[in-house]
């Protein structure tokens, strides 16, 4: 027995075996070729059309953000390229994203909650790249970048960010930017914006938003199956940068404000003050000082929810720009509204005399002068400039709340100034119609007293304070308050250019405002407001003294303290017969219980470094702690 | 009884016969198109390796692993060449212990994606013995075959063949690894049909086959096993979830063309759009950057090989050479179409490797041990037995 025998079993049937397996390998690869070219060459363009499709995307190309200077030129806000850190959670597993989180708060030394955080308030879809972290500084962006294969999902971004010059001191006006929200996307989605863009959130940063943002370009881009962008094709329109802003402000002015109302709050020990700086004959803003202040280059940065809380829950409420989005009861400042109101509506003459006494009883009430004695008989100059409450408690007996109330709208009370800064409020005027609105009933007779001295339901923002006294400055014009003077384009044309803003022109007298502003230099030269008919400038204003809140175990409440000045223009020669003055100055002191108007000394302080007066007019022992009421 | 049949060459009658005879009968054209077939894996693992921005030519990438791969098996098929097959034939039961022993090790310490366990890993490299398993697996079958020619017309020894690789046919669908399992089933089947067992029983073995499938369709295969092998019937796959792979396959080579996009310049591959584009999905890559002339080209060189593998085995006259040629060819074939054709969507999602291409140094090896045996066989047939 051998093979050769065993072989020849089956002979017949091995040679068509290998036909047949042969045949079996023509059919298979030429089925195989069939199939590649059905799909090469007989449906290639589709399938070229559908890669194509697929792999690239349109891409937004952000626009550069407009820039913001002062009147002067001075640039106030900046961008500066910085690396964010962002995350696609499409692409980070749900199984790994522990790991990626912790391992990532630990390269960017966070709050691994922070990042979890960022990722569950994503406000676009599962695709769209989250930020979870900004100003990340280059050693570890290159860090993270580098661990890329270990951090799925996580890119590191170069993105401008905003450098704000003077931080703190202009935060209010200037406001920030950050990311938009879940709640506003699907509106922003329409005009461009990015689940991971940064926008404007208060402030000028906000109210300009459209101007600052440009128009986003587009680039078609390659990219992978996972989304991730490989290279740029071609640039399908280009971005055009936003426009600049500048400001009426003038950052020295400012800076002035600032360390004019520092130095009182300093001393008092107060917590909340203002200070506005404007030119009454255009209603350009020169310095808005609101204290407590924050840092917005934080909140640029991305702030952390902990620094966030924090200044959230300061009573005196830092993020609130008092000037504007805060309202207080004015006090005697108020009653530049009677005394214009009387004049005009000839309830008395610049001659009348009215008397002036320790109180006047009205029913079972008492309403007391405010130094218990009052002047005897007072013409206006004289109860203007003594500040009697029992004069002006009768003035508004005169008018009657409704007639008071005309003449505060008149000034521009109760109703928002339309500054171009977001979220103003407007204030109160006591009417009858408010009141029945409000409370539902009448005025009584005792609350238009009040309301005649600026006290009782009064509420006004101190920008609506200085603009009332700009309009009497400037003869009975009422401008809306600007901050920003020019709108100028990428190209460096001004695409909108400074024009002062009429709200009304008053319903007065020229006469009228002319024995106003002459009584409001008769409450300097009376030394109502002690030295500050010693400056080497001329100065009118009234100051004011507003309680609030609970009284203390004296039965005293706190108050607060104004003051509003404006000079002619010219400040050392001119008079305030004519309308022309081209400052006004406005402080307002919380809750400072001193011995003089800390206001006032604010205002002065201001003054001096404003007009560069070498000696020291300041009176410091008014800002110690005492009662205002008790001295005089 | 069979005892010369069995008996191994000595060394001592190989090394008498000239060298330059042995070289004559060295299938050139079979070594050539199997060196051609893996320098189109070579190719294929270079423009896999640019896309990760990395110098493919540094150590660790897809291509220097192939590099040092393909000098592996280079080493391993000369070393096959030289080996006496006749060894082979005695030593079948401990090749079929050995086959069985790393199937059972793999099962035991092997790592694989998402529980499964397909390759044991030594330091930087991993090996999937389930490849060279096949090879041993053919050898087994082969000298079972061959030693039974004359009873090739009764039930019993198709039975037996069938019952040789049962077991580790099971122990590979246990990885679970359906596609290496249905290999072993190819290659039974071309083995038995290429060996001449009768028409009779190969038919009722098909039958016996076909009943099994309801039975394995709903106690053996797993959810994901059945979704990944209905997918392609399915006109409008699920495009986000198991349609994904073949949809983004089927763009791949559609947009191919004539030429494709050149090498590297796969819109597909490179932009990882492909999934597992080294390993199962290697000729969507090949379709779409060298086009419908490169995937020609690589179809007419696997079935140049097969001729040559058909060749051997139809001149070899030890049954051995000819049921060793028959089984290499029904793997090398099975796994060539089921590969191509799933990746043009013909064909279910298996992850079946395509010969020398697909990336993997076990699949090579394997390979080049086959094929080396072959030539083998081949060149020592002249020492004719009669």
């Amino acid at each position: 027995m051998n093979t050769h025998l065993d072989r020849s079993a089956v002979p017949d049937r091995r040679f068509s075996r290998y036909i047949v397996f042969g045949l079996i390998v023509v059919l298979a690869v030429g089925a195989l070729t069939a199939r590649l070219f059905y799909l090469q060459i007989a449906n290639g363009t589709e399938y070229a059309a559908i890669s194509a499709r697929q792999r690239t995307v349109l891409e937004p190309i952000p626009a550069p953000r407009g820039l913001i200077y002062d009147r002067n030129g001075r640039l106030l806000v900046d961008n500066v390229p910085t690396f964010a850190v962002k995350i696609r959670p499409a692409d980070l597993p749900n199984t790994q994203r522990d790991a990626v989180v912790a391992r990532l708060a630990a390269l960017l030394s966070t709050d691994a909650s922070e990042i979890h955080g960022a990722i569950d308030s994503n406000p676009g879809s599962a695709f769209d790249l989250v930020r979870v972290a900004q100003d990340v500084d280059q050693a570890t962006a290159q860090l993270i970048s580098e661990a890329g294969y270990e951090l799925p999902g996580v890119e590191v971004a170069v993105e401008a960010r905003r450098q704000y010059t003077d931080g703190p001191l202009m935060s209010h006006l200037l406001g920030y930017t950050g990311p938009v929200s879940a709640e506003q996307l699907p509106d922003l989605r329409e005009q461009g914006y990015q689940p991971d863009d940064l926008m404007g959130k208060v402030g000028l940063e906000a109210q300009y938003e459209t101007d600052l943002r440009g128009t986003y370009g587009s680039e078609s881009v390659a990219r992978d199956a996972t989304g991730r962008r490989t290279q740029v094709l071609q640039t399908v329109e280009n971005a055009v940068p936003g426009a600049s802003l500048t400001l009426t402000l003038d950052t020295r002015a400012q800076k002035n404000a600032e360390k004019a109302l520092k130095w009182a709050m300093k001393k008092i020990g107060m917590t909340r003050g203002v200070v506005i700086a404007m030119n009454p004959q255009t209603g350009e803003i020169l310095a808005m000082v609101s204290l407590p202040t924050y840092d917005n280059n934080r909140f640029a940065r991305g702030i952390s929810t902990a620094d966030y809380a924090k200044l959230l829950k300061n009573k005196d409420k830092p993020l609130l720009n008092h000037a504007i989005q805060a309202h207080y009861a004015p006090g005697s400042t108020y009653k530049l509204v009677a005394g214009t109101g009387a004049l005009n509506d000839r309830e008395i003459t610049p001659q009348t005399r009215v008397m002036t006494k320790p109180y006047l009883t009205l029913g079972d009430t008492k309403f007391y002068e405010w130094n218990r004695r009052g002047w005897g008989p007072c013409n206006i100059y004289c109860g203007f400039g003594h500040s009697s409450d029992t004069f002006f408690y009768q003035l508004a007996g005169m008018l009657g709340s409704d007639r008071l109330g005309y003449w505060a709208n008149q000034y521009g009370f109760g109703a928002p100034s339309g500054v171009d800064l977001p979220s103003e409020v407007a204030g109160i005027v006591p009417t009858n119609a408010w009141k029945q609105d409000a409370l539902g009933a009448e005025m009584f007779p005792g609350e238009t007293y009040q309301a005649g001295i600026g006290q009782g339901y009064d509420a006004v923002t101190p920008l609506q304070l200085i603009n009332a006294y700009a309009a009497l400055a400037n003869g009975g014009t009422l401008y809306q308050p600007q901050i920003v003077r020019e709108i100028i384009g990428p190209d460096g044309e001004v695409v909108r250019p400074f024009e002062p803003k009429v709200i009304h022109e008053m319903d007065v007298r020229p006469s009228v405002l002319r024995v106003m502003r002459n009584a409001a230099r008769e409450t300097v030269t009376l030394r109502h407001t002690y030295n500050l008919v010693d400056l080497p400038i001329k100065i009118a204003g009234k100051s004011g003294t507003a309680e609030f809140g609970v009284p203390d175990s004296r039965g005293r409440l706190p108050y607060s303290s104004f003051f509003v000045g404006f000079t002619p223009k010219d400040p050392k020669h001119g008079s305030f017969d004519k309308p022309d003055s081209r400052l006004v100055v406005m402080a307002f002191a919380h809750d400072s219980r001193t011995k003089g108007n800390a206001a006032t000394e604010i205002v002065k302080y201001f003054f001096q470094l404003h007009y560069g007066i070498k000696k020291d007019y300041r009176l410091p022992d008014l800002l110690e702690r005492g009662n205002f009421y008790e001295i005089d | 009884m069979g005892v010369i049949r069995a008996e191994p060459v000595r060394v001592t009658d190989w090394a008498a016969k000239s060298v330059g005879a042995a070289w004559r009968a060295f299938d050139l054209q079979l070594a050539t198109y199997a060196g051609l077939l893996a320098a189109v894996g070579l190719v294929m693992a270079y423009t896999n390796s640019v896309e990760n921005g990395i110098s493919p030519i540094e150590a660790g990438t897809t291509f220097t692993r192939g590099l040092m791969w393909a000098g592996i098996a280079a080493v391993a098929f000369i070393l096959a060449t030289a080996f006496d097959y006749h060894w082979l034939k005695t030593l079948s039961w401990p090749v079929y212990a050995l086959q069985l022993g790393l199937l059972v090790l793999t099962l035991a310490i092997g790592d694989g994606v998402g529980g499964s366990a397909r390759w044991i890993t030594v330091g930087p490299f991993t090996f999937q013995f389930s490849e060279l398993a096949k090879i041993l697996m053919i050898i087994v079958l082969a000298n079972y075959l061959a030693s039974r020619q004359a009873r090739l017309d009764s039930l019993r020894a198709i039975l037996g063949a069938c019952l040789l690789v049962g077991p580790p046919l099971i122990l590979v669908m246990l990885q679970p690894d359906l596609g290496t399992s249905l290999v072993f089933a190819a290659i039974l089947a071309g083995m038995l049909w290429m060996s001449g067992a009768s028409l009779v029983w190969l038919g009722a073995l098909a039958a016996g086959v076909v009943a099994m499938i309801p039975i394995a369709w709903n106690y053996i295969l797993r959810d994901y096993q059945k979704e990944r092998l209905t997918s392609f019937l399915n006109p409008t796959p699920d495009i986000t979830g198991s349609g994904y792979q073949l949809y983004q396959s089927q763009i791949a080579v559609g947009s191919g063309g004539w030429f494709g996009r050149g090498l590297t310049n796969g819109t597909q591959a490179q932009g990882d759009f492909l999934p597992v584009q080294t390993t199962d999905f290697v000729f969507s890559v090949l379709a779409e950057e060298l086009g419908f002339v490169g995937g020609m080209v690589l179809f007419v060189l696997f079935a140049l090989l097969l001729w040559r593998v058909l060749v051997a085995g139809w001149r070899s006259r030890d049954p051995f050479g000819s049921m060793f040629a028959a089984g290499l060819a029904s793997m090398i074939l099975f796994q060539l179409v089921v590969n191509a054709g799933m990746v043009m969507g013909i064909m279910p999602i298996t992850g079946i490797p395509l010969p020398f291409v697909t990336h993997g140094g076990a699949s090579l090896v394997s390979m080049a041990i086959g094929l080396g045996i072959l030539q083998s066989i081949n060149i020592r047939q002249t020492r004719a037995e009669w």
